[in-house]
């Protein structure tokens, strides 16, 4: 239900969300002040504001979360890429799939952090590694929606396309892979989810850049700068967010009818 | 062009090896430029006969026949002459109703120029001037409707097989597309196969109304509707309907009934 503009009841549902965000903070600032919570445990909001304009002022947010996205991007490219391409052929060919399916089944279900030591031993611990650990996590939501969407074509449309007169390419192209679209949006979604986790752990674990976000975070945490960590870890929610949006308003701008798909 | 269907028998393998037989040595002439509704209960199998004639379905045996009565002799291959307006629209969500008409032209490699400008003029006559960017999830249901009706019109095949449009519209939406196909009809002289569970709208559109049986499909008999051309809706009050209408009301009714019993039959045993 939404909530009536002008009355009473509305302005307080649209208003609420915002003020309890506002009073946990308040809440949070009290606590710490009025117990002197010691910084290395929880330091007080405002202490942490003070820390993130700081890092943004120095330049070391900007430049850790630029070098992370550029590694997001390129890993979930690659994903996407590599994902949606095997996702379709599988789905177009049954032996594609019957090849495919054992290996998919047998490392979808790998916890992909696992892999770590063994890409660190065979790509050192540079840019490939970073990229390569989060595109082969991306890969598997990607090419399992690709690969479902493309089965599940409605068999109606399929019909009433021969109707009209195309023939199996023709239908391939013009209808089975569009209608997949709504389910490869699905996976290339889960894929950035994965993605943004993997490039961080990775940034985290045996890298050898020092840079990135999850590079701050772990230097942070090491020398005990409480507020470093809040600061970025502030940072990577409010990005991943708007990355998140920004992919919702590009799947609109691409398949707009994703929208009415479901009244027939 | 007439479609002449011989024995065509059609078997669905069933559940626990008991095969269900959906229509039982159906044979009947649609002659040409005839509009034939096929009227029977649900499960009868008609759905499945105007798929067989499109060349959509196989028939376990049987044969369809599609002849121009000019050469009489020469069989045309299944489905080059048909189009089918299907139960549940089946229009491409991601196309514009523009493109969504165009189809059938593009597959057969016309240009676009050609292709939007056909359709067009087309989606005019069927009153959706102006709408020809919309995607067809933002139409009315009457909308999608005509959308699919020119999607169908724009090939010019001289046969249309129509499974059930009518049936997800309102009452009010129903009738004017009802008067739409009449003048679709009148015009076009199409051989039209029109499948239907009601028995106003079989008799109102139809030269013949072709009663069926409950599953196994069989023809149980085949109404002849002498109303003059061209119809309109004023007719159902007239005596001659009326007495049509009772005719197949009583012919139908045992048949629905049958239909009823195997479907609580089908549920107990399931």
């Amino acid at each position: 239900m939404k909530p009536e503009r002008g009355t009473f009841s509305g302005v307080a549902e649209r208003a609420a969300p915002a003020l309890v965000v506002i009073a946990v903070l308040l809440g949070w600032e009290l606590l710490v002040r009025w117990h002197g919570i010691a910084p290395i445990y929880l330091p007080a909001p405002s202490s942490i504001a003070t820390y993130l304009f700081r890092m943004i002022a120095n330049g070391s947010i900007e430049f850790n979360l630029g070098v992370t996205l550029l590694r997001i991007f390129a890993g979930f490219a690659v994903a996407a890429i590599t994902g949606v391409t095997l996702g379709v052929l599988m789905g177009m060919s049954r032996m594609v799939a019957r090849i495919a399916d054992p290996w998919i089944a047998a490392l979808y279900p790998l916890p992909k952090i696992a892999l770590i030591p063994l890409l660190v031993i065979w790509l050192g611990t540079g840019e490939v590694y970073k990229i390569v650990i989060s595109a082969i996590t991306a890969f598997f939501p990607i090419v399992i929606s690709t690969y479902a969407g493309i089965r599940q074509t409605d068999q109606g449309l399929i019909k009433a396309a021969r109707d009209l007169g195309a023939n199996r390419r023709q239908i391939q192209m013009k209808i089975v892979i569009p209608a997949a679209i709504p389910s490869i949006f699905a996976g290339l979604h889960l894929g950035m989810g994965v993605t943004i986790i993997l490039v961080v752990a990775a940034e985290m674990i045996g890298s050898s850049s020092q840079s990135g976000m999850g590079f701050l975070l772990i230097q942070a945490g090491q020398v005990m700068e409480t507020e470093k960590v809040f600061a970025s870890l502030i940072v990577l929610a409010v990005v991943g967010a708007l990355v998140i949006k920004l992919q919702e308003w590009i799947d609109r701008k691409v398949a707009p009818w994703t929208a009415y798909r479901d009244e027939h | 062009m007439d479609v002449t269907v011989e024995d065509v028998t059609q078997v669905w393998p069933g559940r626990r090896g008991v095969d269900v037989v959906a229509l039982d040595r159906f044979s009947h002439r649609f002659a040409s430029r005839r509009f034939s509704c096929l009227l029977g209960p649900s499960g009868c199998g008609k759905s499945t006969l105007v798929q067989i004639v499109g060349g959509i379905e196989t028939a376990s045996s049987g044969r369809v026949r599609i002849t121009d009565p000019a050469h009489r002799e020469m069989v045309r291959p299944l489905g080059a002459d048909s189009v089918m307006v299907w139960q549940n629209l089946n229009l491409f969500p991601w196309r514009s109703v523009l493109d969504n008409v165009a189809f059938g032209l593009e597959m057969q490699g016309i240009s676009k120029t050609e292709r939007h400008e056909r359709s067009r003029t087309l989606l005019a006559s069927v009153g959706l001037r102006g709408f020809e960017g919309h995607l067809p999830g933002q139409l009315s249901g009457g909308m999608r409707q005509r959308v699919a009706l020119a999607r169908a019109l724009i090939l010019e095949r001289p046969i249309m097989l129509m499974d059930e449009p009518f049936g997800a519209l309102d009452a009010q939406t129903k009738i004017v597309m009802q008067e739409e196909l009449l003048r679709v009809f009148d015009e076009t002289k199409k051989t039209i196969i029109f499948v239907t569970h009601a028995i106003e709208e079989a008799i109102l559109l139809g030269d013949e109304v072709i009663v069926m049986t409950a599953r196994p499909g069989r023809i149980k008999e085949v109404l002849p509707v002498d109303l003059p051309r061209p119809r309109s809706l004023e007719m159902v009050n007239s005596k001659a309907f009326g007495s049509l209408f009772d005719r197949a009301f009583h012919l139908i009714r045992e048949e629905v009934m049958t239909s009823m019993a195997q479907q609580t039959m089908a549920l107990e045993t399931r």
